[in-house]
């Protein structure tokens, strides 16, 4: 098809987002994508999630940390930024998330506010709450492996 | 701006990963709530010395009725900063609102709880202040969901009339479910609050830290009369 001519073609703005999970979650793109649309429809209505229009176009998730680009209709970023406020789990996998910075293009959304590779994780021995247990750490963040799920501490806990 | 978090034991995450997140996330300082029957995390001085923002030590009581309330209420309110009382029964909510002790009755409209004007125009008069919690815009869905907001919307408006102080918090149990001010103000634009009354609640907890904290000290006579050392 044709290209529209420039004042016609929509205009977006770009969102850098930061994502945190426990650190046996396994995300893609396509589950989290979902999960906005789901997210957006909810909290804005079929009305509101057309407007904003939130489509992930970056993605990049390893074990505990990750990040994506979400594009949203220029003059709908407020709306998309509560819409993903409220995004709690993927696939029932509890997420953290942060909108770290907007940008009006891609590359200076990713040079702006996506930092480079994340350290890698490294798998901990440590002693918590009187027992050795397995852990996860990254950047003096220590997830923890407990009998009933992960426990968020840090190198301050152990 | 500050947040107040559940840290564990009451929640999955360390008070010193709440911390750390909070920082990152670009809060001033957080306040402890957790649940005083869950326990309260002792290492708040330790943490406070090594993050980069402020830790407040603060309890969240949850009481059967008005007389425990009261008895736990005596208890903490000289041992910790901020005070504040689990709201939702009806009983327990207009306890709070008529006590100055108080600080702060957390969720009054959680559980079915529900608010008047009378309650709004007595916690103006004592200074205790009400959250609005966004915990279930943020986690809930569907009917419930439109419950909540639908109470939200109501207590914003007896708040306001009474012109009684209030808080705002995400009220996160762990680290993954804080939420960035930022967010916490565009979501509360959607949901019918404007961001001005969302920044001015998250402000109002570190307010109250800094006023207990001086009111808790030493030189502390009554209000307006203090110990000079000079």
């Amino acid at each position: 098809m044709k290209h529209l001519p420039k004042h016609l073609q929509p205009r977006w703005r770009y969102l850098a987002v930061a994502i945190e999970t426990w650190p046996d979650a396994d995300l893609d793109r396509r589950a989290f994508q979902r999960e906005i649309w789901y997210a957006t429809r909810n909290l804005l209505g079929d009305t509101g999630s057309a407007e904003t229009d939130v489509t992930v176009l970056r993605f990049h998730h390893d074990s505990c940390a990750g990040h994506a680009i979400v594009r949203v209709r220029r003059g709908h970023a407020e709306s998309a930024r509560a819409a993903l406020a409220c995004l709690d789990s993927v696939d029932g996998t509890p997420l953290g998330l942060r909108v770290t910075g907007t940008s009006g293009t891609v590359r200076a959304c990713e040079e702006k506010y996506i930092r480079g590779p994340a350290k890698e994780p490294e798998q901990r021995q440590v002693v918590f709450d009187n027992r050795d247990r397995r852990a996860v750490a990254r950047d003096g963040r220590v997830d923890v492996r407990t009998d009933d799920g992960f426990v968020g501490a840090t190198d301050l806990d152990i | 701006m500050y947040e107040a978090v559940h840290a564990r034991p009451d929640g999955s995450s360390t008070l010193a990963r709440q911390a750390r997140t909070a920082a990152d996330y670009g809060f001033d300082g957080i306040v402890v709530r957790s649940h005083g029957d869950a326990g309260t995390p002792d290492d708040v001085e330790a943490v406070r010395d090594a993050v980069d923002i402020d830790v407040v030590d603060g309890i969240e009581l949850r009481a059967d009725d008005p007389a425990q309330a009261s008895g736990l209420v005596g208890n903490y309110r000289s041992k910790r900063t901020v005070v504040a009382v689990h709201g939702g029964d009806a009983r327990i909510n207009r306890f709070a609102v008529e006590n100055p002790a108080v600080d702060v009755l957390a969720h009054p409209m959680a559980g079915g709880g529900d608010f008047n004007h009378v309650l709004a125009n007595a916690a103006a008069d004592n200074g205790v202040r009400i959250e609005f919690t966004l915990r279930s815009a943020l986690r809930e869905e569907g009917g419930s969901r439109v419950h909540r907001l639908r109470d939200l919307r109501k207590l914003r408006k007896l708040v306001a009339d009474a012109d009684a102080p209030y808080v705002v918090s995400a009220d996160p149990r762990s680290h993954l479910e804080l939420r960035a001010q930022r967010e916490l103000c565009a979501l509360g634009g959607t949901i019918g609050f404007d961001a001005e009354e969302i920044r001015t609640g998250l402000t109002e907890w570190g307010r109250l830290a800094a006023r207990n904290r001086n009111r808790l000290a030493d030189s502390f006579v009554e209000p307006g009369v203090w110990l000079d050392d000079s």
